[in-house]
């Protein structure tokens, strides 16, 4: 009798081995997406897949995280894990995570499916399968994680609407939409490599990291339950973009523009997540400059792209206006937050003293030169019972669909303001960077789904303020300032009997 | 450059064109120069909408998200880019203000 099958001889006859190639159809109509954005392979077969799991391991390993995840959910319900966190204003992370995060969890698992029936080749659809599958556990283990700080406090209630509706969400969703909308290759390189691999130490980590540092448990044990599924995708992510440039020269310059491109939208959209890491943190893990330089500067420009150098991949164009905005980035998309919160699914508030000395430190030539005036304005208007918010809605940027906050680069004083007429219609960019992404496909931007053109047009809820957040999907205490809301209040009154901490 | 699409007709109407406002049309305002206000508003507003009605009805509550604004202060007009001195009376289309046309003011 024959022994068993080692892994690798069971991965191969998994994937390989079940592969044919169609006679009596023609194999274009079988794989109908993958010739017409001009990506040459020749041979499928050079695909190595780093992480060789079987259907029959991949289950094992997935189902013992999950008995550690749930069994920390179950300690954390019966032992009032939500009265042990840092500070109530440490859930508007969470909140800006289950709203614009978790819904890209799921996004994922449908491109994945997608990319996974479309691919030519054997072992490139295996590992999409695998982790459209990764992507769905995610999205559960994450709302079974979070569901837990539901029961007590807002913003959390409504995420799936909130992603499809609310404004700054449209800005990760028009991210994964325009992706899903491109070519299987394409979107490959935006969502394995530019979101997984590129700047996933900017967007994942630092919702994890902020978790254990201020006494959130649960999600914390989340995070290590999807490391290793993240290692995996990031490996996925450098061998998907390896293959592709070894494949064919000609495509190069593809991928080139696929990666400047990819790098721009990406980064827009984790201006999100640096004001989180600087203003949403009551205890900090490190700036978004420290971790900008980390993560991006030293490991992606100074690591990654001196190693695609040899394929002739230089790095992002614009990438220098992102270094450029290091320094004012989070304090930027902070502010704008501040002021438009009453339309958001999370509550805001002046950074109070502590906290600016933390900034000032951490930030010495721009913090007290920039943005110090603008909060002591603010808290001003608090005093004398007032809130300042911006009274009306913001212009939009027609590519990232970010507020159109940013400054040129050199000047943090002047606000950016780009603009293109395309088919006599006039468009707004934000930046550069924004306005070559829509040069590149006008076609495909022109469709963009503004929420305040959108708003505008009647079809959100209504006219009036009140109806659009009742359209939204947010209750009361979801929105506005953080001093005096619910989650405040319900604060207070339960540490009421212990000091905070005890 | 051209989108690179499945299809060879690729073509989709703008989600924001100035037909889907009826009379109306999307106007951008910038205060220059304060920095508390994140970013320019964008207003709808009737495109016969005389000059003195847009200020009063749309502009000066906006701006006065800052107790600092006096109601009428703005000076330095720009359209577009170009210096534009306003005739109060006149609407927007005839002063030139089109969709999404961005002003800009000091105060």
């Amino acid at each position: 009798m024959s022994k068993k099958l080692s892994m690798q001889q069971r991965y191969a006859a998994l994937t390989r081995d079940l592969d044919w190639t169609p006679d009596y159809v023609d194999p274009a109509k079988v794989f109908p997406l993958t010739s017409f954005e001009g990506i040459k392979v020749h041979d499928w077969s050079a695909w190595s897949d780093p992480f060789r799991l079987t259907v029959d391991t991949y289950h094992k390993y997935q189902a013992e995280k999950d008995k550690r995840l749930y069994a920390v959910i179950d300690g954390f319900a019966q032992g009032q894990g939500h009265l042990s966190l840092s500070d109530a204003q440490y859930l508007n992370a969470m909140k800006l995570f289950i709203q614009g995060v978790t819904p890209l969890e799921y996004a994922a698992h449908r491109h994945f499916a997608q990319l996974a029936r479309h691919f030519d080749g054997p072992g490139p659809r295996f590992a999409a399968l695998c982790q459209s599958i990764d992507e769905l556990r995610h999205t559960q283990t994450e709302v079974h994680t979070l569901s837990q700080y539901n029961k007590y406090y807002g913003g959390m209630h409504s995420n799936w609407k909130m992603f499809d509706r609310v404004w700054y969400l449209s800005v990760p969703k028009s991210y994964f939409e325009d992706a899903m909308s491109a070519g299987p290759f394409e979107s490959l390189i935006a969502i394995s490599f530019s979101f997984e691999y590129l700047l996933t130490n900017l967007l994942f980590v630092p919702f994890m990291s902020g978790a254990s540092f201020n006494g959130d448990l649960p999600s914390m044990t989340f995070g290590f339950s999807a490391q290793s599924d993240e290692s995996r995708h990031m490996t996925l992510g450098l061998e998907a973009i390896k293959f592709l440039l070894e494949q064919d020269e000609a495509n190069v310059p593809i991928i080139q523009a696929w990666i400047d491109k990819w790098f721009w939208r990406g980064y827009r959209l984790v201006a999100l997540i640096a004001q989180m890491i600087d203003y949403m943190l009551p205890k900090k893990v490190m700036s978004w400059k420290e971790s900008f330089e980390l993560y991006f500067e030293e490991q992606m420009l100074n690591g990654l792209f001196k190693d695609l150098e040899f394929y002739g991949i230089r790095p992002p164009m614009h990438v220098q206006q992102a270094i450029e905005e290091k320094e004012i980035l989070s304090h930027q998309v902070a502010w704008t937050l501040y002021q438009f919160s009453f339309a958001a699914g999370f509550n805001t508030t002046v950074p109070d003293e502590e906290h600016q000395a933390w900034l000032r430190e951490q930030y010495p030539d721009t913090f007290d030169k920039l943005f110090a005036p603008q909060w002591a304005k603010a808290k001003k208007i608090q005093e004398e019972g007032g809130r300042f918010f911006f009274q009306g809605l913001p212009q939009l940027c027609q590519v990232c669909q970010v507020p159109m906050l940013f400054t040129e680069v050199g000047d943090p004083e002047t606000i950016c303001q780009r603009q293109v007429v395309y088919e006599d219609e006039r468009y707004d960019f934000c930046s550069d960077g924004c306005q070559w992404v829509f040069e590149r496909e006008p076609e495909k931007y022109v469709q963009a789904w503004l929420p305040v053109h959108q708003i505008y047009q009647g079809v959100c809820g209504g006219p009036s303020v009140p109806e659009v957040l009742a359209w939204y999907g947010l209750q009361e205490g979801d929105s506005g300032e953080y001093i005096g809301s619910l989650d405040h209040k319900d604060w207070l009154a339960w540490h009421a009997t212990a000091p905070v901490g005890s | 450059m051209p989108v690179v699409a499945l299809t060879d007709n690729y073509t989709f109407p703008s989600r924001s064109r100035q037909e889907l406002y009826g009379d109306d049309q999307l106007v951008h305002v910038l205060w220059k120069g304060n920095r508390m206000m994140a970013a320019a508003a964008t207003f709808r507003a009737p495109k016969a909408m005389p000059w003195a009605d847009f200020l009063g009805a749309l502009v000066d509550p906006w701006a006065a998200s800052d107790p600092d604004y006096v109601p009428g202060s703005g000076s330095g007009w720009t359209l577009d880019g170009q210096p534009l001195q306003p005739d109060p009376g006149k609407g927007l289309a005839e002063l030139g203000v089109g969709h999404k046309s961005l002003l800009t003011f000091e105060a």
